[in-house]
């Protein structure tokens, strides 16, 4: 460590903030202008310092305590067998922590904030070798382990990061993971105990949207919802609701939930919108919505990315990542924001934002941060969703982050 | 990485020539008077068959995406066997040699599932 860098780590402890060092590279890259305004904040404090005679001190740090506005972007790193997580103050737009995962990881966040974690896979020699899938959280300030819960039989399935491949309950007692081969199953993790608990055998059904603390939802390869009760007895009782789609309405991998209200939102490739409230522990329909004009369809208007829509639950309002692109490119990223009323399903805005953009998300706090994540950039946009005004930004996030994760506290 | 990349999977699939004793056994050819099942639109067409203990049951994939014949451990099943992927028309027989219940499903497509009850 060079005697700049001490005293650059010595600065950020009066910062009560936590620092990597791929903040510190982030932070004196000239590449955002924040970054750039931290970075000489610091420099000033750790000259000040200086002048006044003050010892240098190297530390651990401790993020800030999580807030609404707590982000995490997971880097699956473009397959690549192991990856990382960067913890972000949306207020600050700073990296103040990191964790290392394994190979295609799905991360969970805590509903009070307190711990995240990853459902993770890794093997004896990187790559190859004895493979072992475990379950890990980690305190949402030090990031160290507080729990590591092995899974047998490497159920885990090994798939582009799928936020409700993985889910908790709200409870955050249990972790619920998708197993996709040899059958469909979902893992049933003990957090409170510790252990791993048991396999649930489900027809051909896919995700996991928990809407109590013993019930999920799934959506099923025949167009309907499958609602799984977890007995206590450990014998669990499935149903499935009506088919609510059609065979070619293809809906997205990436749908948003939000466990407080039990609302589902899930568009197609062509931008209709279906939504499910499964907030009475049965699936209530709600009318689907168009977010396309038929002329801005026939315009080539439709969504795109990976994570292609937010839901805010408090204002009830739909975020969806669109642009005009060819059919089937529906992965490619978007530079428009669609804001649109849940409830009327009527378009209040239409952002530009301005950069290819690949992942949304939005803190769940009365006035929220709308995170927009570009792959290629490898940053984190943050947004004003009322005026569509860049506010601020992180960049140097991995190889290839994709995936927002925040907390509704 | 081989789970997930299925170029990967499909190569490494279609090199291996599946060749067993025991319960189950993989035979090059179609054996005269052997149960036919025909797959199509993601299912095997006919999900359980009965034969009898010596015989042989033969699959057929009749449309372009591949399939394969995934039997797991378990139950009757005492050593995996898993089928090279078919093409379109390919065929893959398997010769039962001890009664049971054998369960089996595609690879890629475990929701396509199967069944020989061997008397
Ligand atoms: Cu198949």
């Amino acid at each position: 460590m060079t005697h700049a860098y001490a005293k650059l780590r010595h600065a950020f402890r009066y910062g009560s903030t936590a620092i990597g060092a791929a903040t510190l590279a982030a932070t004196l890259a000239a590449g955002s202008v924040v970054a750039a305004e931290q970075g000489a904040a610091a420099a000033k404090q750790a000259a000040a310092d200086l002048g006044a005679g003050k010892a240098d001190d190297p530390m651990v740090l401790k993020a800030p305590a999580p807030n609404a506005r707590r982000v995490y972007v997971y880097d699956p790193k473009h397959f690549a067998a192991i990856s990382q997580s960067f913890i972000i103050d949306g207020d600050a737009a700073r990296v103040v922590g990191m964790a290392d995962g394994g190979f295609l990881s799905n991360t969970v966040v805590a509903s009070d904030g307190s711990f995240f974690g990853h459902a993770n896979t890794v093997f004896s020699r990187i790559a190859r070798g004895k493979r072992t899938d475990y379950v890990e959280l980690l305190d949402a300030r030090t990031a160290e382990p507080i729990a590591d819960i092995e899974l047998p039989n490497a159920p885990r399935f090994l798939v582009g990061t799928y936020p409700w491949m993985t889910a908790l309950t709200p409870n955050n007692k249990t972790l619920l993971f998708y197993q996709f081969s040899p059958q469909p199953a979902v893992g049933v993790v003990d957090l409170a105990g510790k252990k791993f608990d048991r396999m649930i055998e489900v027809p051909d059904c896919y995700h996991i949207f928990p809407s109590s603390n013993d019930t999920f939802f799934m959506h099923c390869r025949d167009g309907s919802l499958l609602k799984v009760s977890m007995g206590a007895d450990g014998k669990s009782q499935t149903k499935r609701t009506e088919i609510f789609h059609k065979e070619n309405e293809y809906l997205i991998n990436h749908p948003a939930y939000s466990p407080k209200n039990g609302r589902l939102v899930w568009p197609t490739y062509t931008g209709k919108i279906f939504q499910v409230d499964l907030s009475s522990q049965e699936a209530k329909f709600l009318p689907a919505i168009e977010a396309f004009t038929d002329a801005e369809k026939k315009e080539g208007w439709a969504p795109g990315g990976w994570q292609q829509v937010a839901y805010h639950r408090e204002s009830d309002r739909i975020f969806l990542l669109g642009d005009q692109r060819a059919a089937s490119k529906h992965k490619a990223p978007s530079r428009f924001l669609f804001v649109i009323d849940a409830k009327t399903g009527k378009r209040i805005s239409k952002l530009e934002l301005r950069h290819e953009i690949d992942s949304v998300g939005v803190s769940q706090d009365a006035k929220p941060q709308l995170y927009a994540l570009s792959t290629g950039a490898k940053t984190l946009f943050i947004f004003d969703p009322e005026t569509g005004k860049e506010v601020s930004s992180v960049n140097q996030l991995g190889a290839g982050p994709q995936v927002i994760t925040t907390s509704d506290m | 990485m081989r789970v997930l990349v299925l170029a990967a999977t499909l190569a490494a699939l279609s090199a291996g020539a599946a060749l067993a004793a025991g319960a189950l056994e993989a035979v090059p050819e179609a054996p005269a008077g052997s149960t036919e099942v025909k797959i199509a639109k993601m299912k095997f067409a006919t999900p359980e068959v009965r034969i009898k203990a010596g015989s042989a049951v033969t699959w057929t994939n009749t449309e372009a995406l591949p399939h394969n014949v995934h039997f797991k451990p378990g139950g009757s099943v005492d050593k995996e066997l898993e089928g090279p992927m078919l093409r379109s028309n390919q065929t893959y027989s398997v010769k039962f040699n001890t009664p049971g219940t054998y369960d089996y499903i595609c690879t890629p497509h475990p929701f396509m599932k199967g069944k020989v009850v061997v008397e």
